[in-house]
């Protein structure tokens, strides 16, 4: 489903996006903390976890809203869904 | 818990070229009192997490430098 002009949910895409990017930032803090601490198990099965949860919340962005990554990081539908609206400085 | 902010006094002259700013603060976040971060310390959620700008409430630190400079007189 191509998002034409704003003829889709804004606001589970919105909410799509945030919940990605709060899940994003918490592996970035997680990838970082275990750099140093590398025996922390707890944590490891955290991180784990939320890399699973991060490919399952991308995916089911992608298949509503098209690719969120190119050159082969995502899929795209037909027509060609990459250089299509919203682009990410208009979001 | 002990804000994060401390406060000290330039030295004012009498050919200072611009008016004296007497109050000046500086913060002190919490990492500067962790050496090595414990494992197993309490998380925020996700959401809360992302706009607060870290996981772990122990080293959250409210950067807030008008509300500081206001409050010391600066």
């Amino acid at each position: 489903m191509t998002p034409a002009n704003n003829s889709f949910d804004q606001q589970h895409y919105y909410a799509l996006l945030e919940e990605l990017q709060a899940i994003d930032f918490v592996l970035v803090e997680l990838n970082l903390y275990l750099d140093t601490h590398p025996t922390d198990a707890n944590a490891i099965e955290q991180f784990n976890q939320l890399t699973q949860k991060r490919w399952s919340l991308a995916n089911e962005y992608e298949a509503l809203y098209g690719p969120l990554q190119n050159f082969g990081r995502s899929y795209s539908g037909f027509p060609w869904q990459w250089n299509e609206e919203p682009w990410p400085w208009q979001v | 818990m002990q804000s994060q902010t401390r406060v000290y006094f330039p030295y004012v002259g009498p050919f200072d070229p611009c008016p004296p700013k007497r109050v000046k603060t500086y913060q002190v976040p919490p990492e500067l009192f962790i050496t090595f971060q414990p494992a197993n310390l309490p998380q925020y959620s996700p959401s809360e997490a992302l706009r607060l700008g870290t996981l772990w409430p122990a080293l959250f630190s409210p950067y807030n430098p008008a509300a500081d400079r206001a409050g010391g007189l600066g």
